[in-house]
């Protein structure tokens, strides 16, 4: 058998790679700030069924649900320069061609999390039985009283689960980053094994750093969940 | 006094009020009867907005209100002088028994914190909960949360008060605490509409028990004629069948 | 540079003739998931010993690794390893000769037979405790318990899990691409070798995988539907 994993290499490949976990760390983050704010807006317009804005929504959220993400980080890595080229190098003379991948990934994310955490809100609202508005509206408060008091605190209840889920996803889905380009986790254990030869341990240090950091954050949002849990076991 | 004139209501192409008139005294208590179906709980619903009839005048405090087209002040008004008491209780599941019944007290009636917090834990008292008071809704069982809700409704000090059946989800031996309390509120003198299924209780609570069938008030008189002279068919027969069936009709 | 809409047909036409083999890939890795999942799920919920603490161990661990990362790593182990496995066993057969498909299955599968044994227990945590004990009452084994009055239960209130499931591993099979394996959009893409427009590929690729997905979803609604016919007589009793 031969030479396909040592471990000195292994200890070595760790300092290598960890730091870049950052890289994937930048598109998390980005993703789930405005990914969640723009998903808030997307719940609600929804449920107020704005006429054509719903059909718009629908048929945007289909999209993102059935195409795989791949795809979708593509055609903004390739459409939007096309689309919208033009437009930004007049308006702030910014040439998107030049401009670094990771916008690119990182506005697909954002558009993805707007879909996906959009119908996550949508359903967490939608859980909190009507009773719940009734007894506030029979005590005389207001509607918009009863969404920030009562309603949105038992959705939060609902969503947390499901956001953790989600937000997990979304750091295993910035492995697919490199093939359009990132210098992130992947790509770093990639470049080291064309220079060296070796290429397994850093795959084998990518993956333990994906399973450790999951289980972090899974652990973190179920700390999280038992908070928002109002005496419920 | 309340007087409602004339409610009407469909859902859809189901009639489910089909004009029905009631005027309760000040400090009355009464009690609607009937088969489900028969429109007493969307009648109940009616009066404090929670559904909005297609016709129908409410007066109260010397002020006609069309049911169908009151605007949010007259609504509100209305809601702010009663309270509703719900079949599946209805209490806020993100609050304690405490935080419950502060809430209307703090954001309706915004009396301070501290004020609101006496007057709740006196009202839990009063139903004899105090010890739950950190309770959240889903720590209580029916009973209790039950209790709760009427502290709730209690503790607003509203000129009237609706039940719609406050026992009918609840398991048989927790029933009994339940309406002793509900006894307890119509004692304090409260203007009282009470749906119910609980026939010696109507019987022993009512001042006076309307039977509705199908849309429409069938019978109406004080507990005694209704329960032991009805005059309509449609009444003895209702009553023979749930007299049959004892007290845990639903 | 813009969009020409004649070489996204071509992409489109290209694409088209790999449907098969993603929908290949996309069944292959549901069903023996599924089953799969089944097991995984069934030994973690009777918490049978040994197995219910090694799996519940396993799958925690395994759903913290992404399909791609498992991808890329199972591949790379495949192409180093190769040579000297074929030697030790006296396989004649070149490391080219050997479709990295199995590669690509095995990856898929472990890492869906996890998420849908998490699928599977969820629902099985939703039956009716006295639905067991009526089976052991009336003397049948745990496994005949699951086999006839269970499993048949969980099926219905399965299907809408089993259909994100679904449209997951549809979308999952994509990530095939990332180790050489043809499918869909890596056939998108041929036509745009030759004209350096990538952009009508990608979209030719989405429309098609949006497609499969929006006719997997109707069918599972179709299904809901008819299975949930029975139930809805119930609810509309009173």
């Amino acid at each position: 058998m031969g030479d396909y994993f040592s471990f000195d290499r292994f200890l070595v490949r760790i300092g290598q790679i960890t730091p870049y976990v950052l890289v994937n760390f930048k598109m998390v983050f980005w993703a789930m700030l405005i990914g969640t704010i723009c998903a808030i807006a997307v719940a609600i317009l929804r449920l107020k069924k704005i006429p054509v804005i719903e059909q718009i929504l629908i048929v945007f959220i289909s999209y993102m649900r059935g195409t795989p993400l791949l795809v979708q980080m593509c055609v903004a890595y390739y459409g939007i320069p096309i689309v919208f080229g033009n437009l930004i190098y007049n308006a702030f003379g910014i040439n998107l061609n030049r401009l670094d991948a990771i916008v690119f990934v990182i506005i697909a994310f954002i558009l993805n999390e707007a879909a996906f955490l959009g119908e996550i809100f949508r359903g967490a609202i939608l859980s909190v039985p009507t009773v719940q508005t009734e007894a506030g509206l029979s005590i005389g408060m207001t509607r918009l009283q009863i969404l920030f008091r009562i309603v949105l605190p038992q959705a939060i209840n609902v969503a947390i689960p499901q956001y953790g889920v989600d937000l997990i996803g979304v750091f295993h889905n910035t492995a697919l980053a490199f093939t359009l380009g990132v210098l992130d986790m992947m790509s770093r254990a990639r470049t080291l094994g064309v220079s060296t030869g070796h290429t397994l341990e850093g795959f084998v240090v990518v993956a333990i750093i994906y399973i450790i950091i999951s289980l972090i954050l899974k652990a973190l949002f179920y700390l999280l969940e038992k908070k928002f849990q109002y005496g419920r076991r | 006094m309340i007087e409602l004139k004339n409610v009407k209501k469909k859902f859809g192409n189901n009639e489910v009020l089909h004009d029905v008139s009631l005027s309760v005294n000040d400090g009355e208590v009464v009690v609607l009867l009937g088969p489900s179906g028969s429109g007493k709980t969307t009648f109940l619903r009616c009066i404090n907005f929670l559904e909005r009839a297609d016709a129908g005048i409410l007066k109260f405090d010397e002020e006609e209100i069309d049911l169908k087209r009151a605007k949010k002040k007259q609504i509100l008004d209305i809601r702010r002088n009663s309270a509703f008491v719900f079949q599946n209780y209805g209490l806020f599941n993100n609050k304690t028994a405490l935080q419950n019944i502060m809430e209307g007290l703090v954001v309706v009636q915004k009396r301070s914190k501290e004020e609101a917090r006496k007057i709740a834990l006196d009202s839990l008292e009063w139903v004899g909960l105090k010890d739950k008071a950190d309770y959240y809704p889903s720590q209580l069982s029916g009973g209790q949360q039950q209790r709760v809700g009427i502290a709730r409704a209690v503790a607003l000090n509203p000129k009237f008060i609706l039940f719609d059946e406050p026992t009918s989800a609840l398991d048989p031996e927790l029933v009994g605490e339940t309406l002793s309390v509900i006894k307890k509120v119509a004692k304090k003198g409260i203007t009282m509409i009470i749906v119910t299924h609980e026939m010696s209780f109507a019987q022993e609570v009512a001042d006076r028990v309307i039977f509705m069938d199908g849309g429409v008030v069938v019978e109406e008189g004080a507990p005694d004629e209704v329960f032991y002279k009805p005059k309509e068919e449609r009444t003895k027969k209702f009553l023979a069948r749930i007299l049959q069936k004892d007290m845990y009709y639903i | 540079m813009g969009f020409n809409f004649s070489y996204f047909v071509t992409s489109f036409k290209q694409a088209l003739l790999y449907v098969p083999v993603t929908i290949k890939i996309m069944l292959v890795t549901f069903v023996v998931s599924f089953i799969i999942g089944t097991i995984i799920g069934a030994v973690r919920f009777y918490k049978i010993p040994f197995f219910s603490k090694f799996f519940s161990i396993f799958v925690t661990i395994y759903l913290g690794l992404p399909v791609t990362v498992a991808l890329v790593l199972y591949n790379l182990i495949f192409l180093t390893c190769y040579n000297d496995f074929a030697n030790f066993f006296h396989i004649n057969k070149q490391i080219s000769d050997i479709n990295p498909i199995f590669v690509a299955y095995i990856a898929l599968i472990a890492g869906y037979s996890c998420n849908l044994s998490e699928t599977v227990r969820g629902n099985l945590r939703s039956i009716d405790k006295t639905q067991f004990e009526a089976g052991y009452s009336i003397g049948l084994t745990k496994l005949q318990t699951f086999r006839n009055i269970i499993f048949p239960q969980m099926i219905p209130n399965m299907i809408p899990g089993l259909l994100n499931n679904l449209i997951g591993i549809l979308k999952g099979t994509n990530l095939v691409s990332t180790i050489g394996i043809t499918e869909v959009m890596v056939a998108a893409l041929y036509p745009c070798q030759e004209t350096y427009s990538y952009l009508e590929g990608y979209l030719a690729a989405a429309a098609l995988y949006w497609i499969i997905g929006i006719v997997i979803e109707n069918i599972g609604h179709f299904v809901i539907k008819f299975s949930s016919k029975n139930n809805k007589e119930v609810w509309n009793y009173d």
